[in-house]
């Protein structure tokens, strides 16, 4: 299958020049997208329109020259350019920079998807001009490496907008909407829904979780989810881990009962009592296996193989011994988790709901339930356009969400 | 207009011309003078643009290009046999006031031959002589909408051959030289359409010039005299057979020069209006 693209400007729309091209390439047996169409506004304006097709070599062929006579040309590509870096963790002056929609970049004359779309990177060439063709990555800035073939400026790259349905739900149009006023079970019922949708299309899915999981009670719920297989992977940071390990050692989170929710004498040390011992036990799976922590969410996430990041942060106690201290190690190590990734849930955590925001294609369906809705605007606002948020409790939230998963 | 003193069948570029089918240029001379006494009674005051012996088909003005007021833009003929009449037509315009603006080289298009106003718009044909390209192109130097209109058949080469706006609600149109989509601009765009079948369409009966309420044609086959005379429309034929050898008629050997085109295009009534009125460049 080859692409081309042609551009058309005029009267097109009324003198149905459009529809005329549109229906020669479907007669051909070629397929098409719109790329761009501007509409003049008033009638003596003229519209135009950018049409990619995608068909047969031969068809195309044949195509481009008959849409000629319909005032249609070929729109003449050119290949990216591309720049080598001259030191490690340094893009070239003028690097492109990417966002987390769909990316491809045309080296050698051929359009070549970029992996792991992601926002705020560089794209990297490999291989130029091997047999192949080469591939191309996205990489953020700090692992770029001397020599690393960089694309830079506009030229030879285009961007796949994402398809948004439109429909009177806000399931239909996962476009970043807050929903604040909308009955709570019918939500969950319907996030249900669309993670069993992405899971049975062999996504992989991604949990966000911060402390106030545990606080709220519903840590349970969660180790449900990953005990029962629903949750693929991981992400949170030390708080969410020390609570989930006191809770389930001592009963307390934060130094309050949960069963109770009234805070014992000194349970403010409790978490630091609990890292304690994870430190002296040298991580979590050790601590899992000498039996001093028999559940919760990080115990089944470690008896379950369940990969999780915890990403460490200035405030942080202790920290536990699992917990990256480096932050682009952080990163990166989140990074390494991202592919497969079809749905994510991000449960009341802003700073791992951010960064994780930040690394996900545009694709990946995402539902920030947190009872702040600066947190969900905040994540829409960076540029996560698949986002739903939904602001409530994140206790009554979880519970609701493992009962519909886990009958 | 074009006196035909050098008009002769010297080379093919349509189905309609045989350069082994000579041209009488005496007979050519008194139809064309008779076509000229014929407007200039309908009430046109008639421009003559002086031959020149190496053009035959400078008698053919509707292809000079299209004038917009005080605005001239000059074709850019497809065939090389017609391009050394451009500096020729853009030297008289020039010399007679008009500012010329032209269209890019790279795109054809053949002047009022391939673009007649109708309403708001200037309707312009493509394929055999204009390219569809050209149509952003005039639009913006005209400032009028078009509307493309692809011809379908290689004897109606020329949009004016299928086309002839009579006033501002009619015209003469004949469907079988458009494709489908070309037909549906025109329904949508003609309200009352006075329609040819194909015998009166190659008879040439759209070539024709719209003076007043007097409508010029080579011929009138009965069925279009009596539509014509219904709306109120006088029919004067008049014998341009030589000129037929080569593809034109009547309108083919005219330039309105009194045409604006685009909504700032004052239009006036057929039938009781002006005597040379801007809906008609021929």
């Amino acid at each position: 299958m080859a692409t081309e693209v042609v551009e058309v400007e005029g009267h097109i729309i009324d003198s149905l020049i459009l529809a005329k091209i549109l229906d020669t390439i479907v007669d051909a047996g070629a397929d098409y997208r719109i790329v761009d169409v501007q509409i003049g506004r008033a009638s003596t304006d003229t519209s135009r329109a950018r049409i990619e097709m995608v068909g047969d070599d031969d068809v195309l062929t044949t195509l481009v020259s008959r849409l000629q006579l319909h005032g249609a040309n070929r729109v003449v590509d050119v290949d990216a350019t591309l720049q080598a870096c001259d030191r490690d963790g340094v893009l070239p002056e003028g690097f492109y920079s990417t966002t987390n929609l769909a990316t491809e970049v045309r080296v050698h004359g051929r359009w070549i998807e970029v992996e792991n779309p992601e926002m705020d990177c560089a794209v990297v060439v490999d291989n130029v001009g091997g047999v192949d063709g080469g591939h191309a990555r996205t990489t953020p800035m700090h692992r770029v490496r001397r020599g690393d073939h960089v694309v830079v400026g506009l030229d030879g790259v285009r961007v796949q907008p994402l398809e948004r349905p439109r429909g009177a739900n806000p399931f239909e149009f996962m476009a970043s909407e807050v929903s604040s006023e909308k009955p709570k079970e019918v939500l969950v019922a319907e996030v249900a829904d669309r993670i069993r949708g992405c899971k049975d299309a062999g996504g992989k899915l991604l949990a966000v979780c911060g402390p106030a999981v545990i606080h709220t009670g519903a840590g349970p719920d969660v180790a449900r989810l990953v005990r029962k297989g629903w949750v693929d992977v991981l992400f949170a940071g030390n708080g969410f881990a020390a609570h989930d390990i006191e809770s389930n050692v001592l009963g307390t989170s934060l130094g309050v009962l949960l069963r109770e929710g009234r805070p014992v004498e000194h349970g403010h040390s409790n978490h630091l009592r609990v890292i304690n011992e994870i430190r002296r036990r040298g991580s979590i799976a050790a601590a899992v296996d000498d039996g001093y922590l028999t559940g919760g969410v990080m115990y089944e996430c470690v008896t379950h193989d369940v990969p999780f990041v915890l990403g460490g942060s200035v405030r942080d106690d202790g920290p536990l011994p699992d917990v990256y201290t480096d932050v682009v190690e952080a990163a990166d190590a989140m990074r390494a988790l991202v592919p497969g990734v079809s749905v994510s849930v991000m449960l009341a955590s802003t700073l791992h709901a951010i960064a994780t925001g930040n690394l996900l294609p545009a694709g990946v369906e995402t539902f920030v339930v947190d009872i702040n809705q600066a947190v969900v605007t905040k994540l829409a606002d960076r540029g996560s356009h698949q986002a739903l948020g939904i602001v409530t409790d994140v206790g009554l939230f979880a519970g609701l969400l493992a009962d519909s998963l886990c009958p | 207009m074009c006196p035909p003193e050098h008009f002769g069948v010297l080379y093919e570029i349509n189905p309609w011309m045989h350069h082994r089918v000579p041209v009488d240029r005496e007979r050519a001379h008194s139809q064309w003078e008779q076509l000229k006494r014929t407007l200039e009674q309908a009430g046109a005051q008639v421009e003559v643009q002086e031959p020149r012996p190496d053009l035959p088909d400078l008698v053919f003005t509707a292809n000079a290009g299209i004038v917009n007021g005080s605005q001239f833009v000059p074709s850019r003929f497809r065939h090389p046999e017609r391009q050394a009449e451009e500096p020729h037509d853009v030297a008289w315009f020039e010399s007679h006031g008009f500012t010329v603006e032209h269209l890019p080289e790279h795109v054809h298009h053949e002047g009022a031959g391939d673009a007649l106003p109708f309403g708001d718009v200037l309707l312009s044909g493509y394929r055999f002589r204009s390219d569809a390209a050209s149509h952003a192109y005039l639009s913006r130097l005209t400032g009028a909408a078009v509307r493309s209109v692809e011809l379908a058949d290689d004897r109606l080469y020329h949009l004016d051959l299928t086309f002839c706006p009579l006033d501002e609600r009619r015209a003469i149109v004949a469907p079988d030289g458009w494709d489908a989509y070309g037909r549906k601009v025109v329904e949508a765009l003609v309200p009352e359409p006075l329609v040819l079948d194909l015998d009166e369409t190659l008879a040439f009966c759209a070539n024709s010039v719209v003076v007043g309420s007097t409508v010029v044609m080579a011929r009138c086959p009965p069925a279009v005299g009596r539509r014509l005379e219904a709306w109120g429309f006088d029919v004067a034929v008049c014998d341009v057979g030589e000129f037929l050898k080569a593809g034109g008629a009547c309108r083919c050997l005219t330039l309105a020069l009194d045409v604006t085109v685009g909504p700032q295009g004052a239009r006036s009534a057929g039938p009781g209006g002006r005597s040379a009125d801007s809906s008609t460049p021929s």
